[in-house]
């Protein structure tokens, strides 16, 4: 092993005497014998004990006027972020969202209509933009700007922010509807929803500013002990990403198994944006009305509501979610009415 | 005709009106103060992978094992124009594998087979020091191991691959998941101008 330290020791290798021709990186005779000698004892078997006695052969790297023969040096890949008019789209679709969400659900009362944005901002929110346009998570950026002087966020994470706020200031909780990936992917999993007793829904309810509360303790604490905890522990972003911790998908499988029986458990119990959201509603301007005029205290909207958010034959504006499955089983209004209307013709 | 006007209307109006007024001054403050995305970028000089010294030491894979997205956002970028493009590279090659007939390590490197070269102008099969290559990474490929940019750097090589944050497949979360691994803080956000030149790869060296 003399020869290696000995070999080692020779460092730095000849410098290139002349620029080589084009076409060709030549070198020198001596610099080749010693490569060779070089390469053999970096691979002999003994070699493995020891530190690899492997050395470049080259000094600097050849740039592409040394190379000649037309070489180019290849362009590295960087990839930008994703545009700002992007973003500024994103901003502006999930605007329309909450538009034709209310649209659907207030105006054309069409369950049918809805269930389709459901699907179709999963689709966009949810895997395409892999849950990121996300107000439930934009409470924390919110947070830490309002109260770190040197922090900031971008317009577009502002606008996020207010604009489902300012939706339920007028019509409710249009977001949580036909907009929310979260939401959509619970939506979609409803099976069979048992009834949870008011007064443990309500209590469950609380939880929400509960996880509010904390959130935000954790955001606006000073930048190194800062934690965003909604994005940490989002249960089912996992699925949009098609990756993710183990824990945190079985606890997303978790959610939506629960979510066959009790309907939209994170929205409901959890979602600290819903929380503000509840709070917007309760002066919200319009709501989801059940059949005005022509009622018939039948009940069986109240029987086909998952969130309990029908008491009394009433909507309750702050716990609706925006799903308008009571138009759909309304005899007198939706896609049963319709049937309904059909079969009379039809006789 | 309009509707009479209750006094639970009117309430609910004032109420409505003075938070719709609170939510325009929170936006309007938060607009002000508002300077540019900013994005998650590798400090090449921080990272174990690249910085010098840390030698001989397996390459750390937090990169891999701690990023949100599937394989991870962070992979390995060829720097070509620091590429000594040379024959027998070790982030190519695994060097301390047994030689082939043709005098080349019989081992690649890289676990995922994302590394692919090709000869710059003709290979000449009898002078094999005398050729060069050119080194590609498959970004596709690349789950950002590390490996092949620990042999990269000097004294092996050159520090031509380094890791990088890819912006289009990082999600650009709020407290990346990988810098909170990080044993050497080497993730940082830089302002999204930056993006296009990022941190320099081997500071006092060049």
């Amino acid at each position: 092993m003399r020869l290696v330290g000995q070999v080692v020791n020779l460092r730095p290798i000849v410098n290139r005497p002349s620029r080589p021709t084009a076409g060709s990186i030549r070198l020198s005779c001596a610099r080749r014998l010693l490569l060779a000698l070089l390469l053999c004892l970096a691979f002999l078997p003994s070699a493995h004990a020891q530190p690899v006695p492997y050395q470049r052969p080259v000094e600097t790297a050849p740039q592409a006027d040394t190379i000649g023969g037309g070489y180019k040096t290849p362009a590295v890949q960087k990839p930008l972020p994703r545009d700002y008019w992007l973003q500024v789209l994103d901003v502006l679709i999930l605007a329309a969202a909450l538009g034709i969400s209310v649209w659907l659900v207030l105006k054309r009362r069409s369950r049918k209509w809805a269930v389709a944005l459901t699907i179709g901002s999963l689709a966009y929110f949810g895997f395409y933009r892999q849950g990121c346009i996300c107000p439930i998570g934009s409470i924390q950026n919110v947070a830490v700007a309002l109260t770190d002087r040197a922090y900031s966020i971008p317009i577009v994470v502002t606008a996020t922010f207010f604009l489902p706020l300012v939706m339920a200031l007028f019509f409710g909780r249009a977001f949580c509807g036909g907009v929310c990936a979260l939401g959509a992917i619970q939506e979609l999993v409803v099976l069979k929803p048992v009834r949870v007793p008011p007064r443990l829904d309500r209590a469950l309810g609380l939880l929400k500013y509960v996880y509010l509360g904390l959130t935000i303790f954790l955001a606006v604490k000073p930048a190194l002990g800062r934690d965003f905890l909604i994005c940490r522990f989002d249960p089912f972003v996992g699925f949009f990403r098609r990756t993710g911790a183990p824990h945190m998908l079985i606890l997303g499988g978790g959610f939506l198994l629960l979510g066959m029986f009790v309907g939209r458990p994170y929205c409901r119990y959890l979602c600290p944006y819903g929380g503000l959201l509840t709070w917007c509603t309760r002066l919200a301007r319009r709501g989801v009305t059940i059949t005005p005029d022509k009622e018939l205290d039948c009940g069986l909207c109240a029987g086909a509501c998952p969130y309990g958010a029908i008491e009394g034959m009433r909507a309750v504006r702050k716990d609706c979610l925006y799903c308008a499955r009571c138009y759909a089983s309304c005899p007198r209004d939706g896609g049963l009415a319709r049937a309904k209307a059909g079969l009379v013709t039809l006789s | 005709m309009s509707e009479p006007v209750t006094r639970r209307d009117l309430l609910h109006q004032v109420v409505r009106g003075s938070v719709l007024a609170t939510f325009a001054g929170g936006a309007l403050f938060l607009v002000k103060k508002a300077h540019g995305q900013v994005v998650w970028q590798v400090d090449a000089s921080r990272c174990v992978n690249s910085r010098l010294g840390d030698t001989g030491a397996e390459a750390c894979k937090l990169c891999t094992t701690e990023c949100v997205v599937a394989l991870s956002a962070v992979r390995a970028v060829n720097e070509y124009s620091k590429c000594g493009r040379c024959n027998i590279c070790p982030a190519y090659f695994n060097i301390t594998s047994a030689v082939d007939e043709k005098g080349l390590p019989s081992e690649k490197l890289c676990p995922r087979d994302a590394i692919t070269r090709k000869p710059i102008g003709k290979a000449d099969p009898e002078d094999p020091a005398n050729n060069f290559y050119e080194y590609i990474v498959d970004e596709e490929k690349c789950d950002g191991c590390g490996k092949c940019v620990m042999k990269c750097k000097e004294p092996l090589g050159l520090g031509s691959i380094v890791l990088r944050v890819r912006y289009d497949k990082c999600v650009n979360c709020n407290r990346c998941a990988i810098s909170r691994a990080c044993p050497k803080d080497a993730l940082m956000q830089i302002p999204v101008e930056q993006a296009l030149r990022p941190p320099e790869i081997r500071p006092g060296t060049e």
